[in-house]
């Protein structure tokens, strides 16, 4: 399989939008505490905002949610491939368009391919999180080997500076967002990080 | 706001949100991309920017950044694309309201992709939706555009 | 073929023709009631004889009159026309001319004559020359519908052909002084024993002072030059350029795109609304009312659209059962003397048939037409006259139904028809129209293009009917006795012809048609009777009709009933089937398949169906693979008899795609009411089939029927049962009701 160069759409649209997120993380925090918000935060992790796109060894997209009905593989026979960005079949591009300014219903029409200030794809193989348990998901984060070498602050900064996940919680049309919000959830993250990253048990 | 189509410079006077299909056939008169679901479900509007395939009704005119090829900068009537014979030596279309697009989407994907399998064709057109059931022959032609492109 | 630059050269002659100068021929001329209307554009001093051949001096035009939606009959009937006349498509302009009563559709009444289409004796003939005299006389309807053109204009139009050519050898014959015998014809001109080429459009003066000559043998099938051989379809290359215009792309000088919105309960009534969020968006120019609803006039599509969704709705309640549960319990309630529409069918004795009995309900559900092109219409109303650029399949009746809003005599009323983006019955509807008429009539000297949004589209839609079906089966020593099918249904012809202000006495015949008419006169004991209802969502013409549904729930009950008696699906059916061409389909897709029963090893199954529609027979086997990520397609074949093949490439097409159409809804498409509305929104609800899931379709045709038929609507029927029956070869689930994605997984 060839690979296109991508160098024209790779470029993330010079964006605005980079979020004001307070990434202070707490002084203390009990284990206890650390496992009240991993809760919060595997609600998030595992609503179909977030899970959608995390489809592990697969690279079939999921549709599933309140708005999906049943869950199924992204329509049309979606493939993000081993680049995880469509480019060996189709971009995720081609539909899911890059918005460069915060038009303020980019994503108001139900049912339109979302759009983001970034380039869409998957998360990548090692994120694997469709239809996993809470405590699957906490080991997998917890683990350097599969999140991406980052320490907790790293995982807040990252929900700071990927714009797709902001997506998440102002999805557009008739979608469910992500529960909480963005900074209660990147407050979560600092919190768990904070009290050891504790995974439940059970 | 400027945009190339097909090599031509035009100058329109459009909302940024205003989808790049929108401008093109109701601003610039450029009919041969159709609209038919206006969600990225159908694929008749694809285009290519920059020469890759795009859902025109899905990119904000003041998202655009690069040149825009349609089916009337592809190919013309006597200048066929090799994509544009081989669909026309399969005899694709029924109504021909997708063919656009598909023919859009096939170019594409045989300049990623120059000898596609079943799979690949499969994968890449997958969002082209026919309503009169061209597949097996949108299939065969792909296969045989790959031919004339490998010859060429 | 011909070469790419031949047809690269090709133009069409779209809309009315500006002749200068001519002359046309047609058989019809000495038994034809109605004017020629070619002779209004015709200069002073030319002659011309019928509707569908003219020549001048520059040209030969032929006339296809026949709407175009896709099946490929603007190239057939110009192909019909060429063959006699002696001329290559490449040397012709073809246009769909303008609608007029000399086009009247002669084949359309014939299966209302309540004789199953396979029935030649000389009394159905009787009735249905008689029908077709009637509509004549009473409403001469110009129609492209119900898979007739080819039986309309198959003989007509090669007169046409023939005629002209005679005409023009005899002006030839005149000019040269050499007697018609010595002339022949090739390529456009008469040639003299000499070699000399006349073109016929040098001889078209000297034509039109002559009477045509109608004394005319149509050749054998056996001498013809390109009908039955592979052709061009005519509009190949503009399709494949994007330089075909559709109604949707017609662009005219200070135009205006416009789009509305009407109760999404369809029939429901506007109670109020408020647009002035709407008003001040950009490029907003009028908001009008209209029947029912309200247009954005603006000065493009996008903005008249993102518009009329800027407007707040009060609309009233549907005046059916708001919800889809309330739809099929009244459905369940019509299997009763009060709702009968008619025991169609009576052999034997089926409650005193011997056998055990099997049963089954089965459901075929609302479905949206959605032809990928958006309904729309441009039109322009001025003082002395209307134009209408629209793609439609009732040519004359849109011209009455714009001539009733604009107030004009019906004669100054002009449609131009054009190039449909599919159709499936949708633009067999006359709502667009009427809204675009409204939007145009208040909008005088400015013509404006409507173009509903593929969310008005659905929600607008009339869609197919919903059916329910009750088989009793009783199988005895190995072979199946008795089928007593009972189906319940929408009258789709009361409710598509009620909105045309047409009533229908009488039966609808849509509502057992396919099953009633199974040619199986080997089955001793079989009724068929149908229950009416015009109390539901209002509905229309799609594709195949009445067949769609009721083939599915026929050929289901059959498929139990022989499994049940562990006969061969195959082999049973040919024993049942009385019909010499019916079992030649049979034969034919079991000998294409290699047929060896329906269980072909662990977890694949194969299914075969039979349909008869519009008189074709058609068999499909379908082969699937219970993989386990869901039920694979992995082959299907098809035979189906047509009587002549006019151009085997596009009737192969038609053959595939008429399949893929079949098993695509049959999988996954469905309209349900909720709150009075329909759900399904777009193509991500109801998307029909997509590449991936299409497996190789191969196609056999056979010409064995007496008569020709055409081949819009018959290879859908059979699909979706054949899909069902291999599902069940495959996993011993039986599914009864469409779309099958409710009850098994697909991959």
């Amino acid at each position: 399989m060839k690979y296109r160069l991508l160098a024209a759409t790779i470029v993330i649209a010079a964006s605005p939008l980079l979020a004001e997120v307070d990434l202070t993380p707490p002084e203390s925090a009990s284990e206890a505490e650390g496992l009240e918000a991993w809760a919060r935060i595997y609600e998030v992790a595992s609503h179909p905002r977030c899970s959608n796109c995390h489809t592990g060894e697969s690279d079939h997209p999921m549709w599933s949610g309140p708005s999906y009905g049943q869950a199924r593989p992204h329509g049309m026979n979606i493939r993000a491939g081993e680049s995880r960005m469509g480019v060996e079949y189709i971009p995720c591009q081609a539909c899911h368009t890059t918005m460069s300014e915060d038009w303020e219903n980019a994503n108001a029409m139900p049912h339109t391919a979302p759009r983001v200030p970034m380039f869409w794809q998957l998360a990548p193989v090692e994120a694997d999180w469709f239809g996993r348990s809470s405590i699957e998901i906490c080991e997998q984060l917890r683990d350097p080997e599969l999140n991406g070498g980052r320490d907790t602050m790293a995982l807040a900064e990252h929900l700071d500076h990927d714009l797709i996940l902001h997506w998440a919680w102002n999805p557009g049309g008739n979608r469910e967002p992500a529960p909480y919000s963005l900074q209660e959830h990147v407050d979560d993250i600092l919190i768990w990080g904070v009290a050891g990253m504790p995974c439940p048990e059970s | 706001m400027r945009l190339t189509v097909n090599g031509t410079e035009h100058e329109v006077d459009v909302e940024p949100d205003m989808p790049l299909l929108w401008v093109l056939r109701d601003e610039l008169n450029i009919t041969g991309p159709k609209y038919g679901c206006g969600i990225a479900q159908c694929g008749a509007c694809t285009v290519h920017v920059d020469g890759f395939a795009v859902r025109s009704c899905q990119l904000a005119i003041g998202d655009l950044q690069g040149d825009v090829t349609t089916i009337e900068g592809l190919g013309t009537p006597d200048n066929l694309h090799a994509v544009q014979e081989a669909w026309i030596e399969q005899q694709v279309a029924q109504c021909g309201y997708c063919q656009s697009g598909q023919i859009m989407q096939a170019a594409d994907l045989l300049a990623a992709n120059p000898t596609p399998s079943d799979e690949d064709i499969d994968a890449v057109m997958g969002g082209n939706l026919c309503r009169c059931g061209t597949y097996p022959r949108i299939r065969a032609a792909v296969h045989a555009a790959a031919t004339k492109l490998q010859g060429a | 073929m011909a070469s790419l630059g031949k047809i690269a050269r090709r133009t069409f002659l779209i809309g009315s023709a500006a002749i200068a100068g001519g002359v046309a021929f047609g058989v019809y001329a000495a038994r034809q009631p109605f004017p020629n209307p070619n002779l209004d554009d015709l200069s002073e001093g030319s002659a011309s004889f019928n509707p569908w051949v003219i020549v001048d001096n520059e040209r030969v035009t032929l006339i296809a009159p026949h709407a175009d939606k896709g099946q490929g009959v603007f190239s057939t009937q110009a192909a019909l026309i060429a063959e006699e006349l002696d001329i290559e498509l490449d040397q012709v302009e073809v246009s769909f001319g303008m609608p007029d009563q000399a086009y009247f559709n002669t084949a359309i009444t014939e299966a209302a004559a309540g004789f199953p289409m396979y029935d030649h004796s000389p009394t159905a003939e009787r009735v249905r020359g008689f029908l077709g005299g009637v509509a004549k006389l009473a409403i001469p309807m110009m129609a492209t519908g119900g898979s007739s053109a080819m039986p309309d204009v198959y003989t007509k139009l090669r007169e046409a052909g023939a005629t002209a050519r005679e005409t023009l050898k005899l002006a030839a014959s005149e000019e040269s002084g050499v007697p018609v015998a010595d002339l022949r014809t090739e390529r456009g001109a008469v040639i003299l024993p000499d070699g000399t080429e006349l073109p016929y459009t040098a001889l078209a003066a000297r034509a039109a002072t002559l009477a045509p000559v109608t004394d005319v043998a149509l050749r054998d099938p056996s001498q013809w030059r390109m009908l039955g051989q592979p052709m061009d379809r005519i509009d190949i290359v503009q399709k494949s350029t994007g330089t075909l215009p559709y109604g949707i792309d017609f662009r005219t000088d200070d135009m205006r795109f416009a789009t509305v919105k009407v109760n999404p309960r369809q029939g429901g009534a506007m109670n109020g609304y408020d647009a002035s969020a709407a008003e001040a968006m950009p490029g907003v120019e009028r908001i009008i009312e209209i029947t029912g609803g309200v247009a954005v006039v603006a000065n493009n599509t996008w903005r008249a659209i993102q518009a009329a969704n800027a407007i707040e709705f009060d609309w009233g309640a549907a005046p059916y059962p708001a919800d889809q549960a309330a739809h099929w319990e009244h459905l369940a309630g019509i299997f009763d003397d009060e709702h009968l529409n008619a025991e169609a069918r009576v052999e034997g004795d089926v409650e005193a048939a011997a056998g055990e009995e099997i049963t089954g309900e089965y459901r075929s559900p609302y479905i949206a037409h959605a032809p990928l092109e958006p309904l729309n219409a441009t039109i322009l109303v001025t003082e002395d006259r209307v134009d209408i650029w629209t793609g439609h399949q009732v040519q004359q009746f849109v011209e009455q139904v714009v001539a009733e809003i604009t107030g004009h005599e019906v004669d100054n009323v002009h449609l131009h028809n054009q190039f449909m983006g599919g159709s499936f019955g949708h633009r067999l509807e006359f709502d667009f129209i009427r809204q675009a008429a409204e939007i145009a009539h208040q909008m005088r000297g400015t013509p404006v293009q409507m173009t509903y949004s593929r969310e008005e589209d659905f929600v607008h839609d009339f869609p197919r009917h919903i059916t329910m079906g009750r088989g009793v089966a009783k199988v005895l020593d190995g072979q199946v006795n008795a089928l007593d099918v009972q189906i319940a249904g929408q009258s789709v012809m009361r409710s598509q012809m009620g909105r045309m202000g047409l009533s229908l006495p009488g039966p609808d015949t849509q509502l057992h048609e396919g099953a009633w008419d199974a040619p199986m006169f080997n089955l001793p004991n079989f009724r068929v009777r149908s229950y009416l209802t015009e109390a539901l969502a209002p509905v229309s013409s799609w594709r195949a009709v009445g067949a769609g549904p009721n083939v599915f729930i026929f050929e289901s009950l059959l498929d139990e009933a022989i499994h049940a008696a562990g006969a061969d699906p195959l082999e049973e059916r040919i024993r049942l089937m009385g019909h010499d061409v019916s079992v030649g389909v049979l034969e034919a897709v079991g000998d294409m398949c290699s047929w060896n029963g329906a269980n072909i090893g662990e977890g694949r199954g194969r299914g075969v169906a039979y349909g008869f529609s519009f008189g074709v027979a058609v068999a499909t086997v379908v082969e699937v693979t219970n993989t386990d990520g869901g039920i694979k397609l992995d082959h299907v074949w098809v035979a189906a008899d047509v009587g002549r093949v006019l151009d085997p490439v596009n009737l192969e097409n038609l053959a595939q795609g008429g399949t893929v159409f079949g098993l695509g809804h049959a999988i996954n498409c469905e309209i349900t009411y909720a709150d009075g509305m329909a759900e399904q929104t777009n193509y991500h609800a109801h998307e029909g089939m997509r590449i991936w899931q299409c497996p190789p379709i191969e196609f056999r045709a056979l010409e064995n029927n007496p008569k020709i038929r055409g081949f819009g609507e018959p290879p859908i029927p059979p699909s979706a049962p054949a899909l069902g029956n291999a599902i069940f070869a495959a996993t011993g689930q039986r599914i009864r009701e469409m779309p099958f994605n409710k009850h098994i997984a697909f991959v």
